[in-house]
């Protein structure tokens, strides 16, 4: 063993020298590669970007129609050919020990104000459910809802995804707290529990109900500030 | 250590043999199996007088389904078909009890497939199971069929047996705050799952299991001392609540998941400090489920993670031999 | 040297004998996270394919340069830069697939089939061997990744691909959707290729 070693002792130190003086040169594969690849990558990046970019803002954009005007009068107008103006606005609301900001989407056909669209997130049963809100010019009713995301526990809780439950929440006043009820609605302000799913119905309710009370003020102010300046 | 060497001759003769491990021979497989069929009387009786056709159709679908799937598995596996030693039927009943009476007729057969096949068969058969085959079984199809099985699966207003209209005590509290009284809850005459809703039945049946040493007290004993405990807690912390120790204590599949499903003799510890250790984390788990998650009821799932930590006790508590340090 | 394998055999080796899924036991997380849908499994399969073609090619192509102790940084590079070009890709022109299968795209990074064939194979053989080699791999995947969708959407949803395959009454096993289902589906797969397997053995053997 002892003899061995002696014998491999002086290559390796060679070896360890030439290993120093050459890591530049040994990882010039490495480096051009890394070259090649990021510039092949920045190319992909710029063809790509703008539809990804676009992609995302129209997950947002296509559902507003529906969620300020109602399935109906919304295919009406796209058949019309007008298309409504949708400006995103981002409001900030102060509530005691944070700060939470909404991206808010404001909706206008022929200059004149429709509604709004809500984006708001919150947990559900299983994970995080992000829902949008449609509301009037006032923000006086529920124009729609539509869920965005959510990870329910299949066949009962993913059921707030269905048209049947989150046509409830149209023509709802938002002057009223929304309550999540079992079987069978009788107040105005009531919303009908998904049987055996009662957790993710109260998250969806909750969050509407969030929403609202953070957002109803400053939405009613800039409709009247936006008001004015149209009749002018 | 002449005495030692001593009782090693008296007994020259090591069995090798897959648990339950005997120590008469009087205790065989088939004697415990059919002690729990005996226990399971009472219950089964109650069940009957309770939930009237519902509970004989899924006794019926229950014990047909496991019978056959014992019988394919076992061809599968080319093994001699033996329903002798009444683990199946064992199997069969416990699931039928713990499933809810208007569950449709293929959440049986599903359950009793899962059960044998799943739960017990791919392990090796009668013994060599980690987990509760009928408990395996109930959760496969609980997460499957949620909305059969989950607590508003229980009701049918329609129906024309008194209990199933109504809903299940445990839910009725987690949903609305309405307390059952306790004397329902002792006697049986509210909805749940078969087995379950008579407390009266499960301890006469659990007690003539201990007496028969089928069961180890000790189990029941340290699944009701913890839950106790922490329901006591609970109270404490919560003092204005309806739902005092003694409904968490009759309500819901406590007892006879006590009695009869933690007791399942493979699946749980094998010394009396462990068995006692492995009652107490089912009672603790069947708390933390009830207080703190979305199930009103947690015992199934509370006696599958015990189930999970049975080798881990076994280690701890392997008992010291004569003279080992 | 030992003989190193033809391009036939690399290819036909992928597909069933040498499967990645069911015979070498990688790449399990894509296997388990993206099988609740025949749509979902397919487009994974295309994604590990073209990754796995074009990290084989490029590793093959630059074989004779490698250093043994910076081949595994060369890998990673290369197969990092497809796994980016792919996840880009599926964001632009298939939006909805990109966020359903969410962060498995990018980690095919770390899914060591790719890793594994450029190790084994592509760092040491011709640019036809590694593309077939790669071939072979990618349906094997894409086979294993299927059958396990198959079963998990038919049973799961009475659906294959979206279209009802099983009567409306069929009640859905919700959990073969969820992560249960997957292993369950997984290891009763592989415990039937298994028996297949040593059934075939024991057949050959008697001979």
């Amino acid at each position: 063993m002892v003899k061995q070693n002696k014998i491999i002792e002086p290559e390796a130190t060679g070896m360890l020298k030439s290993k120093k003086r050459g890591y530049i040169l040994q990882a010039w594969l490495v480096l051009t590669l890394a070259l090649c690849f990021g510039a092949s990558l920045a190319g992909v990046q710029l063809t790509l970007g703008p539809t990804i970019e676009e992609n995302k803002i129209n997950e947002t954009r296509q559902k507003v129609p529906e969620l300020v005007l109602g399935a109906e009068k919304a295919q009406k107008i796209e058949e019309q050919g007008q298309a409504l103006f949708i400006e995103p606005h981002t409001i900030s609301i102060e509530k005691p020990g944070k700060k939470i900001s909404y991206s808010v989407y404001e909706a206008r056909l022929n200059e004149e104000l429709i509604g709004w669209v809500l984006k708001t997130a919150g947990q559900g049963y299983a994970d995080k459910i992000e829902l949008l809100l449609g509301l009037d010019p006032q923000a006086k009713t529920i124009t729609g809802l539509f869920i965005l995301e959510q990870k329910e526990t299949p066949g009962l809780g993913n059921k707030i995804i269905t048209e049947a439950w989150r046509k409830q929440f149209i023509n709802k006043d938002t002057g009223r707290q929304l309550i999540v009820v079992k079987k069978g609605t009788k107040a105005l302000n009531e919303i009908d529990a998904i049987t055996g799913a009662t957790i993710s119905s109260r998250a969806v309710t909750g969050l509407v109900n969030t929403a609202i009370g953070d957002l109803k003020g400053s939405l009613v102010a800039k409709a009247s500030h936006n008001q004015p300046t149209k009749d002018e | 250590m002449a005495e030692n060497i001593k009782k090693i001759k008296t007994a020259p003769v090591i069995h090798v043999a897959p648990s339950p491990h005997l120590s008469s021979m009087a205790l065989t497989t088939r004697r415990m199996m059919i002690d729990v069929v005996i226990a399971l009387i009472p219950v089964v009786l109650t069940a009957l007088y309770v939930f009237r056709w519902y509970a004989a159709k899924q006794l019926f679908i229950c014990i047909a389904s496991c019978f056959a799937a014992e019988m394919i598995f076992m061809k599968m596996r080319s093994k001699a078909f033996s329903l002798n030693d009444y683990s199946a039927t064992v199997t069969a009943i416990i699931l039928a009890l713990s499933l809810p009476g208007t569950a449709p007729w293929y959440v049986g057969v599903i359950a009793s497939f899962v059960a044998i096949g799943i739960g017990k068969v791919i392990f090796g058969g009668v013994g060599m199971n980690i987990f509760n085959p009928a408990m395996v079984g109930r959760a496969f199809v609980m997460i499957a069929f949620a909305s059969a099985m989950a607590a508003s699966g229980y009701e049918d207003s329609a129906s024309a047996v008194d209990a199933i209209t109504q809903a299940t005590p445990m839910d009725a509290f987690k949903q609305t705050g309405i307390t059952t009284s306790l004397s329902a809850l002792f006697w049986g005459p509210t909805n749940g799952s078969l087995g379950e809703t008579s407390a009266f039945a499960c301890i006469i049946g659990g007690l003539y299991l201990c007496m028969r040493r089928t069961a180890s007290w000790e189990i029941p004993t340290g699944v009701i001392a913890s839950v106790v405990v922490f329901a006591g807690i609970a109270n404490l912390v919560n003092p204005q609540s309806q739902w005092t120790v003694l409904h968490h204590l009759l309500g819901g599949s406590l007892l006879f998941g006590a009695f009869f499903i933690a007791t399942d003799p493979v699946s749980s510890p094998l010394t009396p400090k462990g068995k006692f250790i492995f009652g107490i984390g089912i009672g603790a788990f069947i708390m933390l489920l009830r207080l703190f998650s979305g199930y009103p009821e947690g015992v199934m799932f509370a006696v599958l993670l015990m189930n999970a930590l049975t080798p881990l006790i076994n280690r701890w508590t392997v008992p010291r031999a004569l003279g080992e340090q | 040297m030992v003989d190193q394998p033809t391009p036939l055999e690399r290819f036909v080796q992928g597909i069933l004998p040498e499967n990645p899924v069911y015979r070498q036991l990688l790449g399990l997380c894509p296997t388990l996270a993206v099988t609740n849908g025949m749509k979902a499994a397919v487009t994974m399969s295309c994604a590990v394919a073209f990754v796995l073609l074009c990290a084989n090619v490029i590793t093959s192509l630059i074989r004779n340069l490698l250093k043994p102790h910076l081949r595994i940084v060369i890998f990673t590079l290369t197969i990092a830069t497809f796994v980016t070009i792919a996840d880009r890709f599926l964001a632009a022109y298939m939006y909805q697939m990109s966020k359903t299968l969410g962060p498995y795209i990018p980690l095919i990074i770390v899914n060591c089939i790719i890793i594994c064939r450029c190790e084994v194979c592509a760092s040491k053989q011709s640019v036809l061997t590694a593309a077939s080699d790669a071939l072979g791999q990618s349906i094997g995947f894409a086979l294993a990744l299927s059958s396990i969708a198959a079963v998990r959407e038919i049973l799961g949803t009475g659906m294959f691909f979206g279209w009802r395959v099983l009567p409306i009454s069929w009640p859905d096993w919700v959990i073969m959707v969820l992560p249960p289902g997957a292993f369950l589906t997984f290891g009763i797969l592989l415990g039937t290729v298994n028996w297949i397997g040593s059934y075939r053995s024991e057949k050959s053997g008697n001979r």
